[in-house]
C-alpha cells in the first residue's frame, strides 16, 4: 500500500464549477506524523514562472501512523483547467505529511464541459 | 503539445541542479569554507551560477548556517531602501548570498560589501566577471553538459549534433538552449 493516498468519490477526474469534491485520504506511515495537511489548489506549468492559488486546506493534527478520513471541498467557479503551448492551469488536491514533506497529489479537471479547455487546438 | 506535457517546462528544468565539471560539490563547499565564506561564483549567462548559489544555500543551511538570499537584476534593483532593510536584518551568524552583483554599480558595491561583511559572517556573490570577490569557481558549459541535461529531461533525445549546433547558436547559454527546446516541443500539434 502507498504510504499516502487520495481517493476521489467514484474515481471522478472532472468536476463542474462550484461542484463539491468528495473523497477519502489514507495514510500508512512508519511513525506518527505531527500533522497531515490536505490542500485544494490550482497551479500553472509551462515556460514561465509557476503560479499557485491555494483555495482551501484541512489540517489533521496528530493523526496517528495510519488511518483514513473523508473530506469534501467546495470548488470555485474558476479558473477553468486549460492548456496552451505556453501555459497550462491544473487543479489538484495534495496530501502532505509533516515532518518530512512527503506528499501525494491527485489532479483533476475543473470545467463546465468536463474537459480541459485547449487554447490552441487548431 | 500542451504546456504541462512539455519536457522542458520550468518546474522540470528548475529541478536540474548544478553539475560541477572537474571538482565535487564537497570540494566546492570545502573551498568556500577555506575562503571564510567570502567568494564569487563567476561565469557567463546561463552557465549555472544561480543554480550553484541555490545549491550552496541548501548545503549551508543543512550544516546549520543561517543564510540570506538576495536576487538583484534589472527588474529588482538593490535600491537604497532595499539595501538599508537588508543591512538592518543581518546578524553575525548570517551568510549573505547575492545573485547578480554585476547589477550593482561599483561605488555602491564597495560600500555594500564593507557594510555586509561588518554585519554578517560571509558574502557569496554571482558575477559575470572576476574582480569583486576572490573566485570560488568559474562556471563553464560544454555541449556534453547540455546533452546530459537534455537526456535527463527527454531520454529519447539522441541527436547530439543538433544539440551541439543549438549550444553554439546560444553561445553556451544552457538556459537559453532549454528555452529554445521548450519552444520546439511546443510547436508540435497540440495533443
Amino acid at each position: 500500500m502507498d504510504r499516502l493516498q487520495i481517493h476521489l468519490c467514484d474515481d471522478k477526474t472532472s468536476f463542474l464549477p462550484c461542484e463539491t469534491v468528495k473523497g477519502t485520504i489514507l495514510w500508512n506511515l512508519d511513525t506518527n506524523p505531527r500533522f497531515l495537511e490536505l490542500s485544494l489548489f490550482w497551479y500553472t506549468a509551462g515556460k514561465g514562472t509557476r503560479d499557485v492559488g491555494v483555495v482551501d486546506s484541512r489540517k489533521f493534527d496528530e493523526p496517528g501512523a495510519s488511518g483514513q478520513k473523508e473530506f469534501a471541498f467546495d470548488l470555485l467557479d474558476g479558473p477553468y483547467s486549460f492548456s496552451g503551448k505556453l501555459i497550462s492551469l491544473i487543479w489538484a488536491i495534495e496530501l502532505t505529511c509533516s515532518p518530512g514533506g512527503e506528499s501525494v497529489r491527485r489532479e483533476f479537471v475543473l470545467s463546465p464541459t468536463g474537459h480541459e479547455v485547449l487554447l490552441d487546438a487548431h | 503539445m500542451r504546456a504541462c506535457d512539455n519536457p522542458f517546462r520550468v518546474d522540470r528544468v528548475s529541478a536540474i541542479r548544478y553539475r560541477p565539471f572537474d571538482m565535487t560539490f564537497e570540494r566546492i563547499f570545502d573551498r568556500l569554507a577555506a575562503m571564510d565564506y567570502r567568494a564569487a561564483i563567476v561565469g557567463p549567462e546561463g552557465a549555472g551560477k544561480t543554480t550553484l548559489l541555490e545549491d550552496l544555500q541548501k548545503a549551508l543551511e543543512d550544516k546549520g548556517k543561517r543564510t540570506r538570499m538576495v536576487f538583484v537584476n534589472d527588474t529588482s534593483p538593490l535600491d537604497h531602501g532595499t539595501r538599508r532593510r537588508l543591512l538592518a536584518q543581518l546578524t553575525r551568524d548570517c551568510i549573505v548570498l547575492l545573485d547578480g552583483a554585476d547589477a550593482i554599480g561599483y561605488a555602491t558595491w564597495v560600500c555594500l560589501k564593507r557594510a555586509i561583511l561588518s554585519r554578517a559572517s560571509g558574502l557569496v556573490i554571482t558575477t559575470h566577471r572576476p574582480g569583486r570577490l576572490p573566485p570560488l569557481i568559474q562556471c563553464e558549459t560544454t555541449p556534453e553538459l547540455l546533452a546530459g541535461i537534455v537526456r535527463d529531461l527527454l531520454p529519447q533525445a539522441d541527436d547530439d549534433e543538433a544539440l551541439r549546433q543549438l549550444y553554439h547558436h546560444h553561445q553556451g547559454n544552457i538556459r537559453n538552449c532549454l528555452r529554445d527546446l521548450y519552444d520546439r516541443c511546443a510547436c508540435d500539434r497540440l495533443s
